[in-house]
Parts: C-alpha cells; sequence; structure tokens
C-alpha cells in the first residue's frame, strides 16, 4: 500500500491552483495569504501613516516631521507626453507622491495584527518616478550624475529613495521595525542604487514629548540622522527606463521572520539579497496597547526637492502560520 | 460596490497670498466634494477659492470662477473634471490655518 505525503499534497495542489490564477501566478506568497490588493479595486487599507495627537484631536500636536505624509492616490498614471500609460493590471496603481520639497516623504500603511508567529512575507510589483519637469533652460538637462544625451536622463537623479518597512510588536510588549529602504540617490543627485537599512529604531511621538528630540518638517522619520544607515549588497540597476513618463514593473518580495524578530531576504527582480544578519533594534521599553501589531508601509522620499512618486500596482501579504 | 476615498490636502496648514494645494488623481470618479475648513485666522483674511483642472498633473487651468469663503466650513460639488483636481486660492488682510478634504466617489 502506498502511502501519501499529505503535506506535499496539499503544498503541490496550492501551488497548481495559484498558478492557474491570473492575479495570483506573478507573486510566490507563503501558504496563508492575508491580503491581495489590486488597486484597481480601491486603495485596499493602504492609508496615510501620522503622527499620534493629543485628546482633543489638536493635529499641532503630531509631530512636525509626520504631519504631512500625503493621501496615498489611485493612479492612471497619466503623463504629459503619451497620455495614460495605466498599470501593470488593469488601469489603476496605488500612487505615493511627495510634495516638491526637499525631504519630503509620502507614505502608505497597511494595518494589521498577528494571528501567530513565523515568516510574514509582502510581494509587490511597483515603479517609482520623478515628475517631469517642463520650462526651464538648458540647465534642467542635468541633474547630480545625470546629463541627458538623448537616452539618460536627469530625472533619474531626481528620485531619492523608496523603502518598504514593518512595525511590529509582541511577546510582551516588544516593539521593532525592519526596514528594507533602495537609495537611489545621495542628497546632492549621486546615484547610489543600493539596498540600505538602518540600526536604530524610529523615533517616536512619546520620545519627543519626553523631549529626546524635536525633528524638523521634511525630517527623514523613519531613521533621520544618514550615519544611521548602512548599506547592503552591492549597486541595483534598475529599469528606469530613461525618462519620467515610461513606466516599468518591478517584482519586490521581503521575507521576515516573527518568531525570530528577524529579516530573512529581500528580493528586487532578480537580485536575492540576504538580510538575516541585518540588525533589528528592539525599543527599550515595552509597549501597550499594540500586541500582535502588523504593520507595513511603503514611503518614497525625495532628496531633489521634484515631486518623486512611487507607484505600486499590486501588493501580497502571506504568512506561514 | 462604488469605491469612495476622503483626501486630507492640507492638514492644520496656515495659508497666506496666493497658494495651490498639491495635484490630487481622481481618473476613477464621477463626483467629488471639497470641504475648506478654517480651524483659525489671523487678521482679517479675505479668502477666494476655485477649483482646478489638469489634463496632465502639471499644466492647470480654472474649473469655475472663484468663491468668497465665510464661516467655519465651506464646501462645494465638482463635477467633469478629468484626471486631477486641486484648489487655487488667494488670501489679503491676513492668514487663516486650514484643513481641505477631498471627498471622492466612483
Amino acid at each position: 500500500m502506498t502511502s501519501v505525503d499529505t503535506d506535499s499534497l496539499r503544498a503541490a495542489m496550492r501551488d497548481a491552483i495559484r498558478a492557474s490564477d491570473v492575479r495570483l501566478s506573478k507573486y510566490n506568497p507563503l501558504p496563508r495569504i492575508l491580503a491581495l490588493d489590486d488597486f484597481n479595486e480601491g486603495t485596499n487599507g493602504w492609508t496615510e501613516l501620522i503622527g499620534n495627537f493629543n485628546g482633543r484631536g489638536d493635529l499641532d500636536t503630531v509631530d512636525a516631521h509626520m504631519r504631512d505624509f500625503r493621501t496615498p492616490q489611485l493612479s492612471n498614471a497619466t503623463f504629459f507626453d503619451t497620455g495614460t500609460h495605466g498599470a501593470m493590471t488593469g488601469t489603476y496603481s496605488l500612487k505615493l507622491a511627495t510634495r516638491p520639497y526637499p525631504g519630503h516623504t509620502a507614505t502608505a500603511i497597511r494595518r494589521l495584527t498577528m494571528a501567530g508567529r513565523g515568516l510574514v512575507q509582502i510581494e509587490a510589483y511597483l515603479t517609482y518616478k520623478a515628475e517631469a519637469q517642463l520650462g526651464g533652460d538648458a540647465e534642467r538637462d542635468q541633474y547630480g550624475d545625470v546629463a541627458w544625451d538623448g537616452n539618460l536622463h536627469p530625472s533619474e537623479a531626481q528620485f531619492g529613495a523608496f523603502t518598504v518597512a514593518t512595525d511590529l510588536c509582541g511577546d510582551g510588549g516588544r516593539r521593532y521595525h525592519t526596514v528594507a529602504r533602495f537609495q537611489n540617490t545621495d542628497a546632492d543627485g549621486n546615484l547610489v542604487r543600493r539596498l540600505s537599512y538602518p540600526v536604530v529604531p524610529e523615533p517616536t511621538p512619546k520620545e519627543h514629548l519626553e523631549g529626546k528630540f524635536a525633528l524638523p518638517y521634511a525630517a527623514d522619520f523613519t531613521a533621520p540622522d544618514p550615519n544611521d544607515w548602512r548599506y547592503l549588497g552591492d549597486p541595483i540597476e534598475m529599469c528606469f527606463n530613461e525618462v519620467p513618463t515610461k513606466v516599468n514593473w518591478h517584482y519586490v518580495r521581503w521575507l521576515v521572520d516573527t518568531e525570530k524578530r528577524r529579516n530573512v531576504e529581500f528580493q528586487l527582480n532578480d537580485r536575492i539579497i540576504d538580510m538575516s544578519d541585518v540588525p533589528v533594534p528592539v525599543y527599550d521599553e515595552p509597549y501597550e496597547s499594540l500586541d500582535n501589531l502588523l504593520n507595513f508601509y511603503f514611503s518614497v522620499r525625495t532628496l531633489s526637492g521634484v515631486r518623486n512618486f512611487l507607484f505600486l500596482d499590486s501588493v501580497v501579504i502571506s504568512a506561514d502560520w | 460596490m462604488l469605491q469612495s476615498q476622503t483626501a486630507i490636502l492640507e492638514r492644520n496648514t496656515t495659508l497666506s497670498g496666493d497658494f495651490a494645494t498639491e495635484p490630487f488623481e481622481t481618473g476613477w470618479t464621477r463626483e467629488a466634494r471639497w470641504f475648506f475648513q478654517i480651524l483659525s485666522t489671523e487678521g482679517d483674511p479675505q479668502v477666494e477659492l476655485t477649483t482646478q483642472v489638469s489634463p496632465d498633473g502639471l499644466t492647470w487651468v480654472d474649473l469655475d470662477d472663484l468663491r468668497q469663503v465665510s464661516g467655519e466650513l465651506t464646501t462645494w460639488p465638482v463635477r467633469e473634471y478629468g484626471h486631477w483636481l486641486r484648489i487655487r486660492g488667494t488670501m489679503t488682510g491676513g492668514s487663516v490655518k486650514v484643513r481641505i478634504y477631498l471627498a471622492l466617489k466612483s
């Protein structure tokens, strides 16, 4: 009598069913899918992040650097030269748009809780752009490292960074973030194009109230001191595709382990980067009111002062619990 | 099920002189409504506002006539506006601290 490996059979059937689903076949989710967010069907719970306010609803009490992260937009990606670009699937993607102000950040956050511990994965198809600039003089043909030569375009150097990160808490109030940032340029517009991560936890509103810091508008809320960031891996060649109006979708997959409170690995198209040795700083004080917190956010930050955009075609969040 | 979204385009922002809100994409919507909420004032500000539309998010044109703002909350609907909306405003005689909401429906 032949025995059946039911776990293998279950996994194989799951893979086969997902592979035949046109929405899922471009993803590699863990066994349990918590969210499949296609922005042809609204914002799917991705909303603007904001700092905390007092008991009277006075938004002046929100930290200046966390008061203006901008509402995410359902975008059809229309440009001045070719009209509507659309998304990877359907017409709409979710667009995060900064102000045209150096250092300004736009965010979208998804708020969940954990029903277990173990591997958690977020995947997305995304693209990033700086806003097209119209008019001006020949100086507009160069920015930072990049001069217009018929192929390369200064717009590429006007895009600062995009980030995917978590906010996690549990196990007796132990709160921590895992962070993966694609740093496209430095503050001078020189191309960096490397994965980076902070070695300190995100400043909190309570720390501000306690007088530990006071950050200005447009400070980097994830980790404000550039010296607290580290690069990981070699530079990554991306498909910016020359001008600010051509959109090519990139695959991102990021795996973290909430049992071990560690990063695992980050994938950007064909590049897989081991993140298991990346430190995950935990806040010193235990947190109340955050048990099983499972938040993900995307952010985009302009360093040039040109509006920067991050477009998300769709996002899948999955877990192995 | 139809879709809806409210965007907060300004949050406790102090405005004076000429101003415009950040572009907001509305291609998926059939109707929109502005809420312009004055939280506090300095001086005796005279505020005039209008909706602006754009073909590309870069170049803007007035959709309707300037309207005078009075009272804490001013609201007006917008229809047949294309893929972007913003508010253009002018202010004389002082400044106002505002929240600006854009309520959208498909």
